[in-house]
């Protein structure tokens, strides 16, 4: 079936030339007067290195080594994440640790070695639908740059402070999903 | 003043003609950068985008990205000036002289204020004088000798997209300066006279140019924009089909050149419809207003129209190229020539 164009009859005003111009300019400065005078954190272009979109719930950003309310590491070096991981860029070596600090509690393993190479790192969230723990999660942080690979290779230290604050605890960063940390049980 | 000339050994006249020249081709100068500014800028507003804002001032200040025609220029002077093998180096050295002088020229007959008498002497604010002869003839004269630059550019670049680029631009700068000198002689039959103070005078007595003769100004005002190849009618350039049309082969501050080129031509043709249609810098009902409000006058309608020139480049698309000389042709000459007979028609009647 054939497609049938409308032809547009164009009124006398309209064939003019000048009156559209004008009506156009007309368009053009209310664009003008209406961005000119919009505030500039309320116009649609968010100017990046200086405002930031935050991130919605759920984004999976740079990852985060959860910690107890004091401060210690929730992963239990079990390597399911490691397993879970189709990208195989999380490397962990587990140590014991009980021995050396009863205040500790229950646990007698952490990863002392715990890197991920967000170059190979799909972001897929398998490492944190795999975790038991629930000790890593993906994070808002989304600016992965450096100039050399190899930090890049981000360490347990690494995964563990981004979105903490000084002290180890408080919650920063871009993204403020994750409800506080459970306390963590009290072992007989 | 008389001290400086004893001084110098120069007379009043020399120093306050140098004077003239240093204000009117300073402005000039001073204004065409914070031109492509506003340029940049206003067209991002329109389109509902910021513009360049992101050059910093010493690396700290962010004045509106006003830095960025600081940068443009350091940038241009500093750039490689490459001279193209197969160009014919002369002429492309002269070329961007070509363009620019011309475009400064035009203004040098627009009178920007009130002549005024101080200590006897007649002081007059035009570079050139009041009655030499000359008149708005002058400033046509010189936009016709303004296609030299862009045809001197294309061709001796030695490349396609110039040569076309630089034929089409002084194809449709030719046709559309019929219309315009049609329609600017409807407007010194009216005054009987082509000199740009009598223009303002009679304008002052009787009424602005606009409202006597609204076609001619629609006439004129057009071919002001083909004339200093302003969108819509910009075929000197044309990223879609010529490349950058006559400029493709230029580098650094040539470049830059044949671009202040263009924004000094936008300055020279607000100034020439303020003088002609406008009323020049007579202040509306104020008919002996201080000479420093009569600068401001016209200081208020010439950036008027350089915003003007800013707006309408953001408004329209551009022509195609048969339909540029089909409006220049068939639309632009007849309405300026109907213009001149109903003008003269009127004035036959006693108007
Ligand atoms: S997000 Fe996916 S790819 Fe990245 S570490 Fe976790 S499981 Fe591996
Ligand atoms: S992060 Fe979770 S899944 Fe991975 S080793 Fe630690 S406790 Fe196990």
């Amino acid at each position: 079936m054939a497609v049938l164009v409308k032809k547009v009859e164009l009124s006398l005003l309209d064939r003019s030339y000048v009156w559209p111009i004008a009506k156009g300019m007309v368009i053009t400065l209310r664009h003008f007067l209406k961005q000119i005078t919009t505030p500039t954190n309320k116009r649609f272009t968010i100017q990046y290195p200086d405002m930031k979109k935050p991130m919605p719930a759920g984004y999976r950003g740079l990852h985060e080594l959860k910690r107890f309310e004091d401060g210690a590491i929730k992963c239990v070096a079990c390597f399911m994440c490691q397993e879970a991981c189709p990208a195989r860029c999380i490397s962990i070596e587990a140590e014991e640790f009980s021995e050396l600090n009863f205040t500790q509690g229950f646990e007698e393993k952490r990863p002392s070695v715990f890197k991920i190479d967000m170059l190979r790192c799909i972001y897929c969230g398998m490492c944190e639908e795999a975790c038991p723990k629930d000790a890593i999660w993906l994070r808002g942080e989304y600016e992965l740059a450096a100039y050399d690979r190899l930090s890049l290779n981000y360490g347990k230290w690494d995964l563990m402070n981004t979105y903490a604050g000084l002290d180890g605890k408080l919650q920063v960063g871009p993204a403020q999903e994750s409800p506080a940390t459970a306390s963590r049980p009290v072992s007989a | 003043m008389e001290t400086l000339a004893h001084l110098t050994g120069m007379s009043v006249v020399t120093i306050w003609t140098l004077l003239k020249v240093l204000l009117v081709f300073g402005f000039i100068m001073a204004v065409a950068p914070p031109y492509t500014w506003v340029e940049r800028r206003g067209s991002a507003m329109m389109q509902d985008r910021i513009g360049p804002n992101r050059a910093l001032l010493f690396g700290k200040w962010q004045i509106l990205g006003l830095g960025h025609a600081l940068a443009d220029g350091i940038k241009f002077f500093f750039k490689e000036d490459i001279v193209p093998p197969h160009a014919t180096k002369r002429l492309f050295w002269l070329a961007p002289l070509l363009a620019f002088v011309p475009a400064l020229m035009g203004f040098a007959i627009i009178p920007f204020g009130r002549s005024f008498v101080y200590q006897g002497s007649m002081y007059h604010l035009s570079l050139l004088d009041p009655g030499n002869g000359m008149g708005m003839l002058y400033p046509l004269a010189i936009g016709a000798v303004a296609v030299y630059g862009i045809l001197v550019a294309a061709w001796s670049s030695n490349n396609k997209w110039s040569i076309l680029g630089g034929m089409r631009s002084s194809a449709q700068m030719v046709s559309y300066e019929i219309g315009l000198s049609l329609a600017v002689i409807a407007v010194f039959m009216k005054v009987g006279g082509y000199d740009p103070a009598d223009i303002i005078k009679d304008q002052m007595a009787v009424g602005w140019f606009v409202w006597r003769q609204p076609l001619g100004f629609l006439v004129f005002f057009t071919c002001m924009f083909a004339e200093s190849n302003r969108l819509p009618f910009d075929f000197a350039e044309g990223e879609a089909e010529i490349v950058a049309g006559f400029h493709t082969e230029f580098g650094s501050m040539k470049f830059g050149l044949l671009g202040l080129a263009e924004y000094a031509h936008m300055i020279t043709a607000s100034g020439l419809i303020t003088t002609l249609y406008f009323g020049g810098w007579s202040v509306p009902f104020m008919p002996d207003a201080p000479v420093l409000l009569t600068i401001l006058a016209f200081m208020v309608k010439l950036l008027f129209f350089m915003w003007v020139f800013v707006w309408v480049r953001w408004t329209l698309p551009r022509f195609r190229y048969d339909q540029l000389m089909f409006l220049g042709w068939k639309v632009m000459l007849p309405l300026s020539m109907a213009n001149l007979i109903f003008n003269a028609w009127l004035m036959s009647r006693g108007g």
